[in-house]
């Protein structure tokens, strides 16, 4: 399987730092549909929309939006990331996505996470308590739903299902990744069930997270899990443009912007200083912010330490404007992509 | 690196560190140059390591030799004391306590001090209060409420990583910021 690049988006509404307005959520919705059309265009793998249940994110029903996008697009796996399935119900998760499949002709992918924000428990009546158990036992059905029909499951959390028509069924099992932010535990447990492995990597060293990786394909080893099913995908913000300075100058007040909205210190957002941007975009760091030659070499040292398969970068985190997303979007898929798989001495030809 | 002024206010830097190439140093060199985006100042930077020959056996401050006689006293009519140690066995190393040992018991009194310490992982974080914190309550020093302390893991060599540590760094350069204001008003009269 050939090395994937895609993107991955949230749909923040974050206000413009150049201009101070937000965009609304349906001329957002309009621009992430048009990036995914272009990323298809361009060749890249993966489009993944994460989901979040506050007004500053625009993406709650990541299977709706991903639909739209179906309609447009051809070639591109469409994703989730990540799917909040603490709080929500794997048999609703298995049919939404599930029409997804049937629409988009076998494109439909979850990455299924605990989540970082907590509004989604309450809405949907869960104990945050849980949060670990819940998902823990959902992942558990969201998986045999994929692999039986009927269906009969028991756990503690969820009422039982006895020999239960999941409808419709998708074309083929649909691929669920667990997205990981740095929990042992949830490594361990991607492992153990044989699944594909996110690693939400959003700073810190770009080979910071090694010891996740290792102790990942040990613990498969000890499972005796098969280790095809192994992957790695790396999930980082970044962003790319011809140039190194122009990658950092464009996409820093956005970034910055974004992460005053979402960091907060003594009741306040915290300034996210250019140095520490720049920092974080230097080689040794985890953001892949630069020129497209730039963000190849990251990619390939980090490929060195994790032998991963994918990588899926937030671009543009905190919305930089549309046409230089839309410039990114174009200079992954033309240069990044074939660059990787050339130096990776893999063929350039698409996955089908 | 120093933005000198007539109006800059005086920082000095204590690295107590034994590598010249240090993360510690390093640590320095990114609080000061943040402080610098917010007030002129004026940087001395003393680093123990290269002056151990003058003074590590010394047993009294007139064993000194010349150099580290002169970095002993920059300490007195500084703005701000920025003190910095690596973490050695558990606690700030033994060069620097050496040094603050030498210094006069007075010399630091009402003093803004800003703590800070880097060291192999998180478990040493508290090294801040537990170490740094009561030295310089000792020397009846202002410190300051956020001491900053950064882990091995946080650094690609000597380059800071972590936006979390720029971030905290901010916080407690913003904190100092009114205070050496207020400094600099009642050493010009203009309060």
């Amino acid at each position: 399987m050939p090395f994937e690049l895609g993107i991955y988006h949230f749909g923040e509404l974050t206000a413009s730092p150049v201009t101070g307005r937000s965009a609304s959520p349906a001329h957002r919705l309009r621009e992430l549909i048009e990036q995914a059309r272009l990323a298809d265009e361009v060749g890249l793998s993966v489009f993944a929309v994460g989901e979040h249940h506050r007004h500053d994110f625009v993406v709650s029903a990541p299977a709706v939006v991903l639909a739209a996008m179906a309609e447009q697009t051809s070639r591109i796996t469409l994703s989730s990331a990540v799917t909040v399935l603490s709080s929500d119900d794997p048999v609703r998760v298995a049919e939404q996505f599930g029409t997804l499949d049937l629409i988009s002709g076998g494109r439909a992918e979850i990455i299924a996470g605990r989540g970082s924000y907590t509004e989604s428990f309450p809405l949907f009546g869960y104990d945050l308590g849980a949060y670990h158990d819940l998902f823990a036992e959902k992942i558990e059905l969201l998986v045999k739903i994929q692999r039986e029909d009927p269906v009969t499951w028991t756990g503690r959390l969820r009422p039982p299902l006895k020999d239960a028509e999941i409808a419709p069924r998708p074309a083929r099992p649909i691929p669920i990744w667990v997205g990981v932010g740095g929990t042992p535990a949830s490594v361990i447990r991607a492992a153990r069930l044989g699944l594909p492995m996110a690693l939400g990597i959003l700073g810190g060293a770009v080979d910071g997270f090694k010891p996740f990786v290792e102790a990942y394909r040990q613990a498969g080893e000890e499972y005796g899990t098969n280790p095809d099913e192994l992957a790695v995908s790396v999930n980082s913000p970044g962003f790319v443009a011809r140039t190194s300075q122009a990658a950092r100058d464009i996409s820093y007040p956005y970034f910055a912007a974004g992460m005053m909205d979402n960091f907060h210190q003594r009741g306040r957002g915290v300034t996210m200083p250019r140095r520490a941007y720049d920092a974080a975009s230097s080689p040794g760091g985890a953001l892949f912010v630069g020129s497209p030659q730039e963000i190849i070499d990251k990619i390939l040292r980090q490929h060195e330490a994790f032998a991963h398969r994918r990588i899926l970068v937030q671009l543009g985190y905190g919305n930089v404007p549309q046409r230089e997303t839309l410039e990114a979007i174009e200079l992954m898929g033309t240069e990044i992509l074939p660059g990787l798989r050339r130096e990776l001495g893999q063929h350039e030809g698409i996955s089908a | 690196m120093s933005t000198a002024g007539i109006s800059a206010l005086r920082v000095v830097t204590v690295n107590g560190s034994y590598s010249t190439s240090s993360k510690t140093g390093a640590l320095l060199e990114l609080v000061t140059d943040t402080l610098a985006d917010r007030l002129a100042i004026e940087v001395t930077r003393i680093e123990l390591a290269d002056l151990r020959d003058e003074f590590a056996t010394a047993l009294a401050p007139e064993d000194t030799g010349p150099r580290a006689r002169a970095a002993l006293d920059a300490l007195a009519p500084a703005d701000l004391v920025i003190a910095g140690t690596p973490v050695f066995k558990g606690s700030y190393s033994g060069l620097f306590k050496h040094f603050f040992d030498l210094l006069d018991v007075y010399d630091l009194a009402t003093k803004p001090v800003l703590l800070v310490a880097t060291g192999g992982s998180e478990r040493h974080a508290l090294v801040i209060e537990h170490a740094l914190r009561p030295l310089f309550g000792f020397f009846q020093a202002q410190t300051a409420p956020v001491g900053i302390y950064v882990a091995a893991g946080d650094f690609d060599g000597t380059l800071v990583l972590n936006p979390e540590v720029h971030a905290r760094i901010e916080i407690a350069v913003d904190d100092l910021v009114p205070v050496l204001e207020l400094r600099r008003h009642h050493a010009l009269g203009t309060t």
